[in-house]
């Protein structure tokens, strides 16, 4: 909303007040002015004229110029290089130490000429170019040869020394889309009266026009008729007034519907009398069918659209447009005026589903004061009487099914102090609330009932009296003092906890925490969807195909993120992302990493490639840190029917039997798909849900041995196929309780080994728990191993 | 005279214990006085010849010499054995220039690092971490928010919609009404972080996807100076303990009185420069009293119980407290970016 302070200095004055104070004062009582713009600025400025003007001797374009600045200021030579300057001429002298908007006067010589000043532009007052002509933007300004010497008022004299605020109208004042109402809060601000302006009712004749309404979106409607009109372009200060408000002027009766708007914040509609059929107006919502507006082209009206209709034909969209067929033009001789009330939403619907916002479409979503259509009308017959010449008016007549609100809001000092935390005193909240025109009476010292203008649509209970005592009164006489609350321990969750030690636990293995869209195209989500067959969100509305889809894992984008950085060398790449996965079925917390070139490990001459195993201990290491036994999880071969991850290297991640993650190599294809380079990438997705709510017993001391342990290796040569992990497991098993550690340590395929089958070396650890182990032992128990191993896995025992 | 050949003898093994110089030349000395072949073993084995009465003495200074002899060879030999340890160990000497050998913690996105930070603050003052869905429903997202249906300040807040009724979350703030719904009437303080979602084309000072900490604290005689003390702890824990917060009245629909919270601004101190646009203060935060309507909605007496609740956008938080100058670096993921932010705090 665009306010100039000369026009509301009309209403209430601003004297002494500068409009940086202004703004600041509206800023902080919560209407947060956004730009303070000058039309133009200037100090030290008198009006002079040019009593000689000769050429400089030392110059092909300048002139030395005798200006009189009047008795004050006298004749002074000012050296100037406008190709306009000549005798007799009336000009804008800046004087020495004037500030314009882009310099400094000072007094100096010019090629030898001595200048005490400038004679300026209107550009260089800081004009806006496009208001100027060419010759005026070529050379100083020409002042009328009446204006007056030595007046030092130069902006004022010009009209120049407006200025204009642009408030940002929160979505709770609606009241303030209106010049008079930001009058009234300035007042109530500075405690300084307002004088708005008070309209006679001219009434001529009975009208014969009827209003009303057929539905409840439509609340209130008042019509006025007036006679003979002449329709022609506004006086300059009107065009004037509306331009500096970003409105187009039109002609003198379309522009005091907007102007009257501007002023009192209601759309007011003008209908060309002789255009209806009858002199009836009714809001309906029930039309369906096509309407041809003022803009003439034809739009598509649906039930739920407000229309103004004239014997059932629509003449006009409630709010939105009027028809071309009544439109007020250069013949119009009578008309009638509408000024109505319209439910917000069914505007916004309407005003939205044809693309047609406007200045008056947005005061109806944003509300308007229903109870002022009597003065409104009065004000805008008296603006057509003096600017459209119209001979008569009528009475105005009124539709309203609804009552102003009569019930007060019944509040205490106490109250309002307890919810600010303040110490206002009754007289302190007295007057703030008089001063807002709120109109109170007091039952005790304490309690009062208020009573709240019409125009404030916001303020309905008594916390709402409390922010209007505290934004004018001021936010700083809250005192500011902890809350003194129950002692509590302040805690993650378990299972916050436990995913911040997860986190925590990868960035110490040196991997970078990541942050990706959740919003996906189609394609990604259908990318490396390794663990789910959930429905995924769809966005109704996306901005782009690039988003509109709420992803359910993170994987492809983990993996964007790593090709855009290999795209930029940065090559070897450890990235980690966990983030809240939500589907149509389920929410859960996921991890995906993806690890790519060399390990990152600093300062290794020899540096390896990551691959599988780097992120198998990963994996083992979450479990660790969260406490869960190698037991209670497993890794089954992944078998991929879309060919992302490598046939032979991937991993689906068992927990509890149920699948809850994939770690794998990426498939040579994707690694070329996602140009990472010549290199290979490891890559897990995981649900972490069931390990964050996982059950995990207290770690207890188990004893330290005091008896020492054996070691036996066993080497022997097996099917190549035969897992690792599968034989461990058996030696732990059949080796009974003196077995405690089997590590494998050699694996060799190749040379002296036959094809198909592999040689493994093991290492197994025996120990008593109460005594020394006796040779026999531990041979007894190696023997039941070899036993294993041969029947069960069909080992060669080598040694 | 026996005791005269001893002396010479022990004076000549001194001698050469002395001049030895390497531990292979003391073992040869050793060879030479110690062993069974030496002058004294054979001078030892001969005592048996001497008459009775001079065994004891002279065994006594045969022993005397040994032990000089044995003693000045430990001590030598010590001594040469840390010598040489000395000269290997400083052929060993290595460039310590170059890089060590270990993982440097991964780099964190300044998302993580606020967040994380912020949660820390909070938990300091008592406060729970909560949590809501980011596709979440039009009833907590608007509705009991006092955002009915068509209410204008739906317009502030463009939102992508899944269908009429759910959507992906503009703020965190239904996390309040999901609290209020949750706790049945029992005072509250929470924080709630998380992602939300506008629809707003992606640029240096726009994200369609951001970040939020709401904060929400409800019991009985709560009023704005708790909501200004609590909110001041944080400016100062988060931006430094010369950082002062000033409150400016604002308009959110679920909350009255409503105030926009700045801060002293970081570059200047609150003198006014560029970054402040002159004002000397930065907007951080949106904040205000519960309204009574959402108190009531949601299960609480506004008769009994008042509140404050605020809500901080993490993005913001990161781009002031580490001058970023675009909000999409944040969503980029290069690690050249990420690696910057390893200080813990």
């Amino acid at each position: 909303m665009l306010v100039s302070l000369k026009n509301i200095s009309q209403y209430v004055s601003l004297e002494g007040l500068t409009p940086e104070d202004i703004a600041n004062k509206l800023t902080f009582a919560g209407v947060e002015v956004e730009e303070i713009s000058r039309l133009a600025s200037g100090t030290n400025l008198v009006i002079g004229e040019v009593k000689e003007c000769v050429a400089h001797p030392n110059s092909d374009h300048l002139h030395v110029l005798q200006v009189n600045l009047g008795e004050k200021y006298g004749t002074t030579q000012i050296v100037c290089g406008a190709p306009n300057a000549r005798a007799g001429l009336k000009v804008i002298v800046a004087r020495v130490g004037a500030k314009l908007p882009q310099i400094e006067i000072k007094d100096g010589v010019i090629r030898g000429e001595a200048s005490h000043g400038m004679c300026c532009s209107l550009l260089e007052l800081g004009v806006d170019g496009k208001y100027l002509s060419d010759y005026q933007k070529a050379g100083i300004e020409e002042l009328p040869a009446d204006a007056p010497v030595g007046e030092e008022d130069v902006l004022g004299y010009l009209g120049l020394d407006d200025v204009v605020l642009n408030l940002s109208v929160l979505a709770n004042r609606p009241d303030l889309l209106s010049v008079f109402n930001v009058a009234r809060e300035i007042g109530a601000l500075y405690e300084r009266k307002v004088n708005l302006p008070e309209v006679n009712a001219k009434e001529d004749f009975k009208t014969k026009l009827v209003v009303g309404s057929k539905t409840k979106r439509c609340t209130q409607f008042s019509g006025k008729e007036i006679k003979g009109i002449v329709t022609k372009a506004s006086p300059k200060w009107m065009s004037d007034y509306l331009m500096a408000m970003g409105v187009r002027s039109i002609n003198n009766i379309v522009d005091i519907g907007n102007y009257v708007m501007l002023m009192t914040g209601q759309p007011l509609h003008m209908y060309d009398a002789d255009k209806l059929a009858k002199a009836e107006l009714y809001a309906q919502d029930d039309y369906d069918g096509d309407f041809v507006a003022l803009d003439e082209k034809t739009y598509k009206v649906i039930p739920g659209d407000i229309v103004i209709c004239c014997n059932n034909k629509p003449m006009c969209l409630g709010g939105v447009m009027g028809s071309l067929e009544c439109a007020v033009d250069e013949n119009t001789k009578n008309i009638y005026i509408e000024a109505a009330s319209f439910d917000g939403a069914s505007i916004r619907h309407t005003s939205n589903r044809l693309g047609l916002s406007s200045e008056s479409s947005q005061r109806f979503v944003k509300g308007t004061n229903h109870f002022q259509s009597e003065f409104v009308l009065n004000y805008a017959a008296s603006l057509i009487n003096e600017l459209c010449d119209a001979k008569e008016n009528s009475n105005n007549v009124h539709y309203q099914s609804e009552k102003p609100r009569e019930d007060r809001i019944k509040t205490s000092i106490k109250k309002i102090n307890d919810r600010l935390g303040t110490e206002f005193s009754k007289d302190e909240i007295a007057n703030v609330l008089t001063r807002l025109n709120f109109k109170l009476e007091f039952v005790n010292d304490n309690e009062f009932y208020a009573e709240v203008p019409l125009y404030r649509l916001d303020v309905t209970c008594d916390a709402d009296l409390s922010e209007e005592v505290i934004r004018l009164l001021g936010l700083e006489h809250v005192k500011s003092i902890l809350p003194c609350l129950d002692t509590k321990v302040g805690m993650l969750s378990l299972k916050q906890k436990r995913l911040k030690n997860i986190r925590s636990y990868l960035l110490s293995q040196g991997l970078d925490e990541c942050l990706t869209y959740s919003l996906v195209s189609k394609k990604k989500q259908n990318d490396f969807n390794l663990l789910n067959n959930e429905e995924h969100y769809v966005i109704l509305n996306p901005l782009t195909d690039e988003r509109e889809v709420f992803r359910t894992h993170i994987l492809a984008s983990l993996l964007g993120a790593a090709s855009y950085n290999v795209a930029r060398q940065n090559k070897n790449l450890a990235l980690f992302e966990t983030s809240n996965m939500i589907s149509k079925q389920s929410r859960s917390e996921h991890l995906a990493i993806v690890l790519v070139g060399q390990d990152a490990r600093q300062g290794l001459l020899v540096k390896e490639n990551y691959n599988f195993f780097h992120m198998k201990g990963l994996v083992e290491g979450i479990f660790t840190i969260l406490g869960i036994e190698p037991t209670r999880y497993r890794f089954d071969r992944f078998v991929d029917a879309n060919h992302e991850l490598h046939p032979g290297k991937a991993a689906n991640i068992v927990f509890q039997n149920k699948k809850i993650g994939v770690l794998g190599e990426l498939h040579p294809n994707q690694i070329e798909k996602y140009d990472l380079g010549k290199t290979n990438a490891v890559v897990l997705e995981m649900d972490l849900e069931a390990l964050l709510d996982a059950k995990v017993s207290e770690t207890k001391m188990a004893p330290i041995s005091k008896f020492p342990s054996v070691s036996r290796d066993l080497a022997f040569v097996l099917d190549a196929k035969i897992a690792a992990g599968d034989l461990v497991r058996a030696v732990k098993k059949v080796g009974g309780s003196y077995v405690v550690g089997c590590e494998v340590f050699d694996i060799y395929q190749g040379a002296n080994i036959a094809e198909g089958k592999k040689s493994m070396a093991i290492s197994v650890t025996y120990r008593k728990e109460d005594g020394t182990l006796t040779e026999k032992e531990v041979s007894d128990a190696e023997e039941k191993i070899k036993f294993e191993l041969s029947r069960n896995f069909k080992a060669e025992i080598r040694s | 005279m026996e005791n005269e050949n001893l002396l010479k003898l022990k004076n000549a093994a001194l001698k050469d214990i002395e001049e030895a110089n390497s531990v292979d030349s003391l073992n040869a000395v050793r060879n030479t006085y110690l062993s069974k072949k030496s002058e004294l073993s054979s001078l030892t084995s001969q005592i048996g010849q001497l008459p009775p009465e001079d065994r004891k003495a002279f065994g006594a200074a045969l022993t005397e010499v040994r032990v000089a002899i044995t003693s000045a060879i430990e001590e030598k030999m010590t001594y040469l054995k840390n010598k040489e340890l000395e000269e290997k160990l400083e052929k060993e000497q290595i460039d310590i220039s170059l890089p060590g050998i270990s993982f440097e913690p991964g780099g964190r996105d300044p998302f993580y690092v606020i967040q994380d930070e912020m949660i820390e603050i909070f938990l300091g003052m008592g406060f729970e971490v909560a949590d809501g869905p980011e596709v979440e429903k039009d009833l907590y997202n608007f509705e009991l928010l006092n955002i009915p249906k068509d209410h204008p300040a739906r317009d502030m807040q463009d939102t992508f919609y899944i269908n009429d009724n759910e959507l992906l979350r503009t703020h965190t703030s239904p996390v309040q009404a999901r609290t209020m719904e949750a706790k049945k009437g029992a005072p509250i303080r929470i924080i709630c972080p998380g992602k939300t979602y506008r629809r707003d084309d992606d640029d240096a000072t726009h994200s369609h996807q951001f970040a939020q900490i709401e904060g929400l604290v409800i019991d009985k005689g709560i009023n704005i100076g708790h909501l200004k003390a609590t909110l001041e702890l944080f400016a100062k824990k988060m931006f430094g303990e010369k950082r002062e917060i000033r409150l400016r009245s604002s308009y959110f629909p679920f909350t009255e009185p409503s105030v926009e919270v700045d801060i002293t601004c970081a570059n200047c101190g609150g003198k006014g420069c560029n970054m402040c646009k002159g004002t000397g203060y930065i907007e951080i935060l949106g904040a205000g009293m519960v309204h009574p309507n959402v108190l009531k909605m949601n299960g609480y007496d506004p008769e009994e119980y008042s509140g404050f609740a605020f809500g901080v956008g993490i993005d913001r938080m990161a781009v002031l407290r580490y001058g970023i100058d675009d909000i999409r670096k944040l969503y980029t993921n290069d690690v050249r970016f990420l690696n910057q932010f390893k200080k813990m705090s």
